[in-house]
Order: C-alpha cells, then sequence, then structure tokens
C-alpha cells in the first residue's frame, strides 16, 4: 500500500465507481476498458522506454502473442482467465526471453530495430499460418471465466476485470522502480557505461526490464479477447507498436501514470475522432509531432508548468 | 540448363532490378541515419508520394519522362519543408525524439495521399512495352531500363561522395557534423539540402518501381522494412555498404521466392537479418563504436 500511495488509492476508487454513474452505457464501459488496457501496455513500455531508455519497437508482438495465447485455448474449450494468463506469460515469457537476450545485447537503434525485425517475424508466421487463421485471426471466441459459475460476460464484468489488472501491474510496477533494480535501470539510462564500471551486469537488468515489461504486455494481451473474442494478426502489427510508444510519448516518459493517461487520451481520442472523420491519422500524427517538438515531457510535463516548479534542465 | 534459362537466370536478373531500385531507397535512409542518428520512418513514405506524385504529373502531362524529372523534385521540396520546420528543433535533442517524430510524420503523409488519391490499388504503365532476347530468354524492357537507370543513378552517385566537394562535405557531415560546422560550413543548409535529396531519391525509386509493382498509400510501409533491412547489412551509415546489401537482399529475395511461398521469404529474410545481427553486428562495412 505504501508504494501505491493514497491518491492512486482514490483514482482506483473513483474508476471502479464508473460502472455505477447513471448514463455510463455498455458502448462507455467498454471504451473504458479499451483506454485502461492501453494505458496499462503503455505503462509497460515506459518501464522500458522512461526508466531504461531503450524504446521497443516490438512490443505488438508480446501484446499479439497474449491475445493468442487466450484464444488458442478459448478455441479449445478452456475458458479460465488463469489458464489463459498462464498459458500467455508461458508463450510470451519464452518469446520474450529469446528477444531480450538479443535485443539487450545492442544499444540504442539497435535495440529499437530488432525488436522491431522480431516482431515482423511473429507477425509474418501467424498472418500465413492457416492453423491460426491466416489473416481473419481466430474469431468468435466465448466468454471467459473467473472462477467456475463467474463468467466475464456483461460490460461491466469486462471492465473490472481490466481495472483490476491495471491495479496490479500498476503496484507490480511502482514497486520495480523504487526498487534497487529500479535506480539501476534509471543509471543505466543516464549512463549506460558507468553502471557498467560500477559493476553492474548491464545486460542483465536491461534483459529483466523488457522481460517484465513484455510479461505486462501479454497478459494486457491475453485480456483483450476476453473483450473482443477475437485475436487477429493485425494487433502484432507494428505500427501498433508505434501507437504504444505514441501514448507514452503523450502522457510523459518516466512517469507510469503519465503513459496511461497517454493511453486513455489516445484511445479516446482514436474513438472520437473517427466517429467524426476519417483521417483520424492525421491528427493523431500532428498531435504526435506538437508534443515531440513543443512539450517533450507529455502532458504530465503540463503538470509542472502550472505548479511553477518549472525544471531549467 | 532449361531450368537454368528459363527460371534461374530471370529471376536473377529480377532481383538484380529490385536491388538496384532498392538501393536508391536506402542510401538516402543511410545517409539520414548518419547525419540524424535515427532511422527516417518517413522514408516510406516519401517513396510512396513519389510514386503518387509521379501519378498526378503523368494526369497532366501525359509524359512518364516529365514525371520522372517533377516527382523527384516536388518530393524533395517536401522533405525540404519538412526537415525545416519538424527535424531541425530536434537536432540537439535525443535522437529518441527524431525518431517519434518521423513515425508521426509518416501517419500525416500516409493518411495524406489515401485522401487525396483514395486507398485503392493505381497502376503507372510502363512508357515502353515489349522484350528483348537476351542469353536465350527474353526479358522486359522497362525492366532493363529500371535495371539501367537504377544503377546509372548509383554510379553518378558514387561520383558525386567521391569526386565532388559537395559530396565530400556530405560525406563529412554523416561523419562528424559538429566538426564540419567548427570548419565553417553552414551544416544547416548541408541537412536540408541533404534530406530533400534523399526523399527525392526515394521519390525516384517509389515512381522507377510503380510500373512493376502497384500504387497503394501502404506501399512505403512494406518497403521500408526492407529498406531498414538493407540499411543494418550495410552497416548504418556506410553508402557502399547499403548498396552492396540491397543487392544481396534483392537477389536473395527473388531466389528464395522460387523455392518458398513469399511469407516464407520474407520470415528467412528476416533470419538472415537477425543472424547478420548477431555474428557481424555492424553489418558489412559498418565500423566499431559509430553511431550507437
Amino acid at each position: 500500500m505504501r508504494a501505491f500511495g493514497w491518491r492512486a488509492v482514490v483514482v482506483f476508487a473513483l474508476l471502479a465507481a464508473l460502472p455505477l454513474v447513471p448514463g455510463v452505457s455498455r458502448y462507455y464501459l467498454l471504451l473504458a476498458f479499451d483506454a485502461l488496457l492501453f494505458g496499462a501496455i503503455a505503462m509497460s513500455l515506459d518501464l522500458l522506454m522512461g526508466y531504461t531508455g531503450l524504446v521497443s519497437f516490438g512490443h505488438a508482438a508480446f501484446y499479439g502473442l497474449g491475445a493468442y495465447a487466450t484464444a488458442i485455448l478459448m478455441e479449445r474449450g478452456v475458458q479460465s482467465v488463469w489458464a489463459c494468463v498462464g498459458f500467455a506469460l508461458l508463450v510470451v515469457g519464452l518469446y520474450a526471453l529469446v528477444v531480450s537476450y538479443f535485443a539487450t545485447a545492442r544499444r540504442g537503434i539497435y535495440f529499437a530495430l530488432l525488436t522491431l525485425i522480431f516482431a515482423e517475424v511473429v507477425y509474418t508466421f501467424f498472418r500465413y499460418t492457416q492453423t491460426f487463421g491466416g489473416s481473419d485471426g481466430i474469431q468468435g471466441l466465448p466468454d471467459a471465466t473467473l472462477f467456475p459459475g463467474l463468467v466475464i460476460d456483461t460490460p461491466t464484468r469486462k471492465y473490472y476485470l481490466v481495472l483490476a489488472y491495471l491495479a496490479v501491474a500498476y503496484a507490480i510496477c511502482r514497486v520495480l522502480v523504487a526498487s534497487h533494480f529500479g535506480r539501476v535501470l534509471v543509471a543505466i539510462r543516464e549512463n549506460e557505461d558507468r553502471a557498467r564500471f560500477l559493476g553492474y551486469n548491464v545486460q542483465r537488468y536491461k534483459m529483466g526490464a523488457c522481460m517484465i515489461s513484455a510479461l505486462l504486455t501479454g497478459v494486457a494481451g491475453a485480456i483483450y479477447p476476453m473483450r473482443s473474442a477475437f485475436a487477429t494478426p493485425d494487433l502484432m502489427l507494428w505500427t501498433e507498436s508505434g501507437e504504444f510508444i505514441i501514448s507514452v510519448m503523450i502522457g510523459g516518459l518516466g512517469t507510469l501514470v503519465g503513459p496511461i493517461i497517454g493511453g486513455v487520451f489516445f484511445t479516446i481520442l482514436r474513438d472520437k475522432v473517427s466517429s467524426i472523420v476519417d483521417w483520424y491519422f492525421i491528427v493523431i500524427g500532428v498531435v504526435l509531432i506538437v508534443i515531440v517538438l513543443f512539450m517533450p515531457r507529455g502532458l504530465l510535463g503540463l503538470r509542472r508548468i502550472f505548479s511553477r516548479e518549472r525544471a531549467t534542465a | 540448363m532449361d531450368y537454368v534459362l528459363t527460371i534461374l537466370l530471370p529471376q536473377l536478373l529480377h532481383g538484380l532490378v529490385f536491388g538496384a531500385a532498392l538501393g536508391l531507397l536506402a542510401l538516402g535512409l543511410t545517409v539520414i541515419f548518419g547525419l540524424l542518428g535515427v532511422m527516417n520512418f518517413a522514408h516510406g513514405e516519401l517513396y510512396m508520394l513519389g510514386a503518387y506524385a509521379g501519378i498526378a504529373v503523368i494526369g497532366v502531362t501525359h509524359s512518364f519522362w516529365v514525371a520522372l524529372i517533377a516527382a523527384p523534385i516536388l518530393v524533395g521540396v517536401v522533405g525540404a519543408v519538412t526537415e525545416m520546420t519538424t527535424l531541425r528543433p530536434l537536432y540537439n535533442r535525443e535522437p529518441l525524439y527524431g525518431l517519434i517524430l518521423t513515425f508521426g510524420l509518416a501517419l500525416v503523409f500516409r493518411e495524406g495521399a489515401r485522401q487525396i488519391w483514395g486507398g485503392d490499388m493505381r497502376r503507372i504503365l510502363p512508357p515502353f512495352t515489349g522484350s528483348t532476347p537476351l542469353l536465350g530468354m527474353t526479358y522486359p524492357n522497362y525492366r532493363l531500363f529500371l535495371l539501367a537507370a537504377s544503377s546509372a543513378i548509383l554510379l553518378a552517385l558514387w561520383l558525386f561522395f567521391t569526386r565532388t566537394r559537395a559530396g565530400i562535405v556530405v560525406r563529412a557531415a554523416v561523419q562528424d557534423a559538429e566538426m564540419l560546422d567548427g570548419l565553417g560550413v553552414d551544416v544547416r543548409r548541408v541537412f536540408t539540402l541533404t534530406f530533400a535529396a534523399s526523399g527525392g531519391l526515394a521519390a525516384l525509386a517509389g515512381l522507377l518501381l510503380a510500373p512493376v509493382f502497384t500504387v497503394y498509400p501502404q506501399m512505403g510501409v512494406e518497403m521500408i522494412l526492407l529498406a531498414f533491412i538493407v540499411v543494418i547489412l550495410g552497416g548504418m551509415g556506410s553508402l557502399g555498404g547499403s548498396v552492396v546489401a540491397a543487392f544481396v537482399i534483392g537477389i536473395t529475395q527473388s531466389l528464395f521466392s522460387l523455392w518458398m511461398n513469399p511469407q516464407r521469404v520474407a520470415i528467412a529474410i528476416f533470419g538472415i537479418m537477425i543472424v547478420v545481427l548477431i555474428v557481424r553486428p555492424r553489418g558489412f562495412a559498418g565500423r566499431e563504436g559509430v553511431l550507437e
């Protein structure tokens, strides 16, 4: 609870009260599901981008693999949330072990491109393997069951599922960031060579960060088909990874809370703008450009300006 | 022998043709990488814009040849304006921001093209048809022209980079822009012009390949990954390495597709790439410690 902080508890309590608000329709609950899920993924990515200084362009593969893990089990009659999440952890964990081993051996742009290319291999494999439905993916999945007798069927239950996941993931990230491990990650971001000279096994730390980030993203992926009832290869497309990065940037690097806000903002923006115009990618692109150019600290960076503790750095 | 003449040889030529065009695309990408330290995600979109600009110019002038001159210039102007308004303020910041910015630019360009020209597939007719007997087989004239034109441009670029003062200045900027600035060269102008030229090259590749492939807003997304692979294989920031890698990838791709279906080819190429990065992380010609 200490790592969680009272403000987080208040926010989660308010979020938990959302389905009780009169007038919140099915549609808005499912939008809230997407928004919080996206926020959770962006937060996981922030462990890598914001704290360790590694940009992954392959997170969509962790996400998509998690989704396929659930879909494959459900197609075979397994509906338990725990089984699906467990299977996703296994599959994503094995894949992430390979990716992070090779990718963390390289810095900067090489890391970004290696994660991107590994993800493209996974995407191409699922896109063209008919066993897994090819480009249509796996569709028409049943509802998941949390415990015998408790089916996650209504939008409200789905919403609580993702909210519970977000709370757990947030607690994990908070504890990690505050720990010795988290501080070594920041040291690596600031000066990798110095961290190495201090005697830290830099690659092992980077691999650890990469694995945790991947596993959290994989679980988010495992939850997604429980709302959408499908898993498609498009979830693994590298432009999807780009959208995760956009969310982190919108919210503010290295803040955990920022990327959650960024993911929520991005999802709602995409939903609202796309219902008005069909060129929402232009809007999203322009938002991204404006943020990079004028507010590199993201939405959360605005807080500093308003509270007059404007950092000169 | 029949197999060699009717199947292997044409496929090898296809690979050469594709490799030469890929070289044009990758060369611009690698120079920009050297200058900015980031992969330009919008490069594939400049390639796509080249094809669409070609369609627009052909619509007005009814001439492929005019388009071949005008489209790269138009896209080059787009590149120059983009560089001056969005990338220039980022030169003193971490490369991460440049990477993400170009991703945003790519979204805008791609969707912009879809809004202007629609999402469906288009074709550009080759300016001439027919085929030539060659080594016991017949080969389409346009592809031969494509190979000749791309190779000529690559040769011209090689002469530019090695024999002219301007080319040497660009290479110096790729290696150490700060030092070049200290030597009294207007680095900002070098950056803008280089960005414009790299956009123009991408556009040229897009238009040259358009009669062979199809034109659609997503065409850049598919090409850019291949171009990334070429740039990494060649050793980031190495000009000669990129051209060699482009031919290697072009030929590998077309030979492999004789024996596997196209999807497996994609996976095979990604696989080669991963192995190269692990065994020889700096590619064919990259040097230790550059640009990391």
